[in-house]
């Protein structure tokens, strides 16, 4: 399946099936529970991503039944199609962004995400404590919900930031990494 | 260039304590002085505030003196933005002033600065980092012991605010 085509599905499902919140109150309410964490774990930075990465993988593994119903698609063929399926069905139909793949490896394993347009950093800027700027990935929540919605169709992925605007840095990237498909496991065979 | 020009820009909050005042040329260094004539425009808001059904727009609180002149913004939470506007400019010495260029201000001319300085206090209310009750001095201290803004874009913004703004100018 073509990016093309993935792009088609994407604005399809956004324009018809999805309901649509107003953009403020995400970007706020995912906001303060940022700025919240910051502050129950007294700024140690480190902790609040992981704990995000823990929420976005909670919220994936109940998304991605949410995406296959409204998307109605079928298994991806590789990796490469799978990466398009995120960045131009998945980001879409859920945030209304469509982030750029690019920058495979050529083991076509390793890919970014370039995000032109983060709707959960409108307004943001990060705290300027001096340490925030390094460590503190503010989006990492979207991570753990591509982590998330990918194990449960059998994908294990790591990812990560390496870039972020709100950091200053020129964009926005997310480094998603294939570290192997689950064969399904079969139940201990009984005795 | 000469014309009017802002002199200086507040934001006052809710409790009548600084947030944020910032001074362009000549009176850079005039710290004290404004922040008197800031202090005694709040006089003038407590008043019309006390008049029924007023805008947000103020306008015109008071003419300091023949170059000063204190415009008003008050936000129904009760934060305030003042705008003091030097009507004469930097003169430079060539330009002497030809006949009434200067007749006065519009209230109108001074909307274009409050608008821009609310949706820039509101860009800094919208930033999950921002806590607005740092800001706020907590019920029952005499002395309000809050902190003034510090976030490094609103404080870009109201400065850009203060250079560009010209009568008609768009911010």
């Amino acid at each position: 399946m073509s990016t093309n085509k993935a792009s088609r599905i994407g604005e399809e499902i956004w324009k018809t099936r999805v309901d649509k919140v107003n953009a403020e109150l995400v970007t706020l309410t995912y906001g303060t529970i940022v700025a919240q964490l910051c502050q129950d774990y007294n700024s140690d930075y480190q902790e609040v991503n992981k704990q995000l990465d823990k929420m976005g993988y909670n919220i994936g593994m109940r998304l991605i039944e949410d995406f296959l119903a409204k998307s109605g698609v079928g298994r991806c063929a590789n990796f490469r199609e799978t990466a398009d399926m995120i960045a131009k069905v998945g980001f879409k139909i859920f945030l209304n962004v469509a982030p750029t793949v690019t920058n495979w490896t050529s083991d076509n394993n390793q890919f970014s995400l370039i995000f032109d347009d983060n709707p959960l950093a409108d307004f943001v800027e990060l705290p300027d404590d001096g340490r925030a700027q390094d460590e503190l990935w503010f989006s990492n929540i979207l991570c753990g919900v591509l982590r998330g919605s990918l194990e449960m169709v059998q994908v294990q992925i790591e990812a990560h930031f390496v870039s972020d605007v709100l950091r200053g840095d020129d964009t926005t990237e997310m480094r998603v990494s294939l570290v192997r498909y689950i064969e399904d496991e079969m139940p201990p065979e009984e005795e | 260039m000469a014309g009017p020009r802002i002199a200086c820009i507040g934001v006052i909050g809710k409790a009548d304590n600084p947030l944020h005042i910032s001074l362009f040329p000549p009176y850079s260094d005039a710290t004290i002085e404004f922040s008197f004539l800031l202090n005694s425009c709040l006089d003038i808001f407590e008043i019309r505030r006390k008049q029924t059904s007023i805008d947000q727009d103020l306008g015109l609180l008071q003419a300091i003196d023949e170059r000063l002149a204190a415009y008003g913004w008050l936000t129904t939470t009760g934060v305030k933005f003042l705008v003091i506007v030097d009507l004469f400019g930097e003169e430079t010495t060539s330009t002497r002033l030809a006949g009434p260029a200067v007749s006065g201000l519009r209230d109108a001319d001074l909307k274009t600065a409050f608008r821009a300085l609310q949706t820039a206090y509101i860009q800094l209310l919208q930033n999950p980092f921002y806590s607005p009750d740092l800001h706020t001095p907590a019920l029952g201290t005499v002395d309000g012991a809050c902190q003034p803004i510090s976030n490094p874009k609103f404080i870009a913004d109201v400065k850009r605010i203060g250079e560009t703004w010209a009568p008609g100018a768009t911010l």
